[in-house]
């Protein structure tokens, strides 16, 4: 098994060679193309593409008689196409939505392919092995001259791509302004569904029909996590695509009984869920992290404001203040104020005693500012929303903790440095 | 009343808009002067943005034709730009202000071509007139609703057209923006550009604009805002539609007949 992974990562052998470059470039190149497919929100009709291709290959083959790609890929392609404008025109001219559209399409189209499948296996036709391949991919079937006609169809399509790249973009994210500039937009539509159609038909071969669809758009959904950056986003889905297509042939080449599509899906699927959870930005642990950082910070800043507040009613800001003065002030489990207590300490915002803690200077200055914006925002409240004064300490609990060194700025010079709150509490300045 | 402008920088003729085979603009027939701040003004529902959309040949008419400059649109479009709905596109598109602003530069730089610096340098200068150029490199999903609109609004800029339609600029800005963007306009129309603005405030609509069109469906009015804005008219496009007009429009779509004989 080592020595088989090994071997393969030499690259030695010319087949492992073949089979490697044909699975990457398949990959990589739909997940290019897929990337449009994201943008214009068409996942779902891709997937009823990649499904009702089946019948154009079975319906090739039969015609044919070979399982020739220059044979199978024409059918594949027209049947794609074929069942894109079905979806389209069922659309239009009839009371059903385009989901539904969708899914007749999708189910009808594959169902009749399983059907001449299976007619096509029970035929007696020698040359009909390995057709069933193309539900769900096999990498390691693909020929040296297969894969010099996929290359170069790859390679078109990402050509195509780069040339016309901000006209794509444009359509994708503005049609009516495109179309308003003059640009060809139904051409350009036409090109990029053409696209699609094709990354599909040359996809199968590695990936399969039923799965295809994962492959257009889980590289662009992965990305999309990581950049706001077109161009990046769509090299990133290549590369995604391409490590993916990568995994497909090592388990094709270990694992010949395999099939290969769900190898590389869960593969693309792998990045999708890393990014997911760990992009920064828009990963969800990023925004976790965010959320609890924050609430450590609203209870930190509780404790100081507690502090002051005890000092207040002392009139004596240096006083020492017990762990059951502040949790009278602010209710929290004495522990949990204790390991704040401690950090505080730490920070320099208090200073412990034999007795307890008292605030030092900063802690003084930073809970006196707390309470300035309390204040201030309640007053805000009131006066410029005619918010009842007892409807406004809840808001400024929240506001307090948030408000910009501006914003207070703004605050003060627009209430005109009030002395009072609605509560007739005094605002402390400094 | 619908009066004739002098010198006309478009021309719209006997134009009929269905939409599901309900007519949605009626015989349309108009003339806008060049150089003018022009109002398109009308309930909701009235065709509004239709009406522009179909002079920049995004919906084809049932019947009749528009001509800008005298010409028809295909062989002018470089000098007339759209601004679309700010509500139209999705703004979690990967892109950044300036990518949206050079968007502005595509038909001049051409297809299959690459952008030019110049075309950078004419984006730059669009986002400085409206005051945009600090968040050139703000991923557009973080912009607010008048920024969105300002930086629709350096997009056409960049066009350097002589014509701009643009539809609702003023739907849902801030104050500052809607400020903002009519001091713009008016520079504008200062140098000898003519801008169209589907516009649904009335209050606004008499300080703003030079011209002004009333559509309810049909054509109300069309002339200078003191011929147009009298009560009467008022009163025609927004005291509701005309029943019949609506009657026989809902009898074309649920009989599925058409509004114009093919031939």
């Amino acid at each position: 098994m080592y020595e088989q992974i090994i071997d393969f990562l030499s690259l030695s052998d010319p087949n492992v060679r073949t089979v490697v470059l044909g699975s990457i470039l398949l990959t990589s190149s739909s997940a290019i193309i897929g990337a449009f497919t994201f943008l214009r929100k068409k996942a779902l009709v891709g997937d009823a593409v990649a499904h009702s291709v089946l019948p154009g290959i079975c319906l090739a083959f039969m015609i044919g008689g070979a399982k020739d790609p220059l044979i199978l890929i024409p059918g594949a392609f027209l049947a794609g196409w074929l069942s894109m404008i079905l979806i389209d025109k069922i659309t239009l001219h009839s009371r059903i939505k385009e989901d539904t559209a969708i899914g007749m399409v999708l189910s009808v189209t594959f169902g009749l392919g399983i059907l001449m499948l299976t007619f096509i296996q029970h035929s007696g036709n020698a040359n009909q092995s390995g057709l069933d391949h193309f539900l769900f991919g096999k990498a390691a079937a693909m020929l040296g001259s297969d894969v010099i006609i996929f290359s170069a169809i790859a390679l078109l399509m990402v050509l195509t791509v780069s040339f016309l790249f901000k006209e794509f973009a444009l359509v994708c994210f503005d049609r009516e302004y495109a179309s308003s500039m003059g640009l060809p937009v139904k051409r350009l539509d036409f090109l990029m569904t053409s696209l699609t159609v094709l990354a599909v038909v040359i996809g199968i071969q590695a990936v399969g029909v039923v799965l295809m669809a994962a492959m257009l758009i889980t590289p662009a959904a992965a990305a999309r996590f990581w950049t706001d950056n077109l161009k990046l986003m769509i090299i990133m889905a290549a590369v995604i695509g391409a490590v993916s297509g990568f995994t497909g042939a090592l388990v094709s080449y270990l694992y010949p009984s395999m099939p290969t599509g769900p190898w590389i899906v869960v593969v693309a699927s792998v990045f999708a869920f890393i990014s997911f959870f760990f992009a920064p930005k828009k990963g969800i642990l990023q925004y976790m992290i965010k959320q609890r950082r924050i609430r450590l910070m609203i209870n930190e800043e509780n404790i100081i404001k507690a502090g002051y507040h005890i000092g207040e009613d002392r009139k004596d800001f240096t006083s020492s203040m017990t762990a059951t003065d502040l949790i009278r002030r602010r209710p929290m489990p004495e522990s949990k104020l204790k390991g704040h207590l401690a950090k505080l300490t730490r920070q320099g915002y208090f200073r412990k005693h034999s007795q307890g803690w008292e605030l030092t200077n900063a802690g003084y200055k930073k809970g006196s500012r707390l309470v300035r914006i309390h204040r201030l925002w309640e007053l805000y409240l009131t006066e410029y929303l005619n918010i009842a004064s007892d409807h406004v300490h809840e808001d400024a609990e929240t506001i307090e903790h948030f408000i910009t060194p501006e914003l207070e700025k703004q605050l003060e010079q627009t209430l005109n440095y009030p002395s009072e709150d609605p509560h007739q509490s005094k605002i402390p300045y400094e | 009343m619908i009066k004739e402008a002098k010198n006309p920088v478009l021309e719209i003729h006997d134009l009929t808009v269905t939409y599901h085979k309900k007519p949605v603009l009626w015989d349309i027939d108009l003339t806008i002067p060049a150089g003018s701040l022009t109002g398109i003004i009308g309930p909701n529902g009235a065709g509004k943005s239709t009406l522009i959309k179909t002079i920049m040949g995004l919906i084809k008419p049932s019947s009749g034709y528009s001509k800008i400059f005298d010409k028809p649109l295909d062989e002018v479009r470089k000098r007339v730009s759209y601004v679309p709905q700010r509500g139209s596109v999705d703004w979690d598109f990967p892109a950044s202000v300036f990518d949206v602003v050079l968007m502005g530069r595509y038909s001049d730089a051409g297809m299959f071509k690459r952008i030019r610096k110049a075309d950078r340098e004419l984006a730059m200068d669009a986002l400085q007139k409206v005051g945009m150029e600090k968040f050139s490199k703000r991923q557009i999903s973080e912009l607010s609703g008048g920024q969105q609109q300002r930086v629709f609004l350096a997009r056409a800029l960049a066009q350097h057209a002589d014509l701009y339609f643009m539809d609702e600029p003023f739907a849902g800005v801030d104050a500052a923006t809607e400020n903002a963007i009519i001091d713009l306009l008016h520079e504008m129309t200062g140098k000898g550009k003519t801008v169209v603005v589907v516009h649904h405030d009335l209050q606004s609509a008499i300080k703003y604009f030079e011209w002004i069109l009333l559509l309810n469906t049909r054509l109300v009015a069309s002339g200078p805002v003191t011929e147009v804005f009298t009560s009467e008219l008022l009163q025609k496009t927004y005291g509701g539609k005309l029943t019949l007009l609506t009657e026989i429009g809902n009898l074309l779509q649920r009989e599925g007949l058409p509004a114009r004989e093919t031939k």
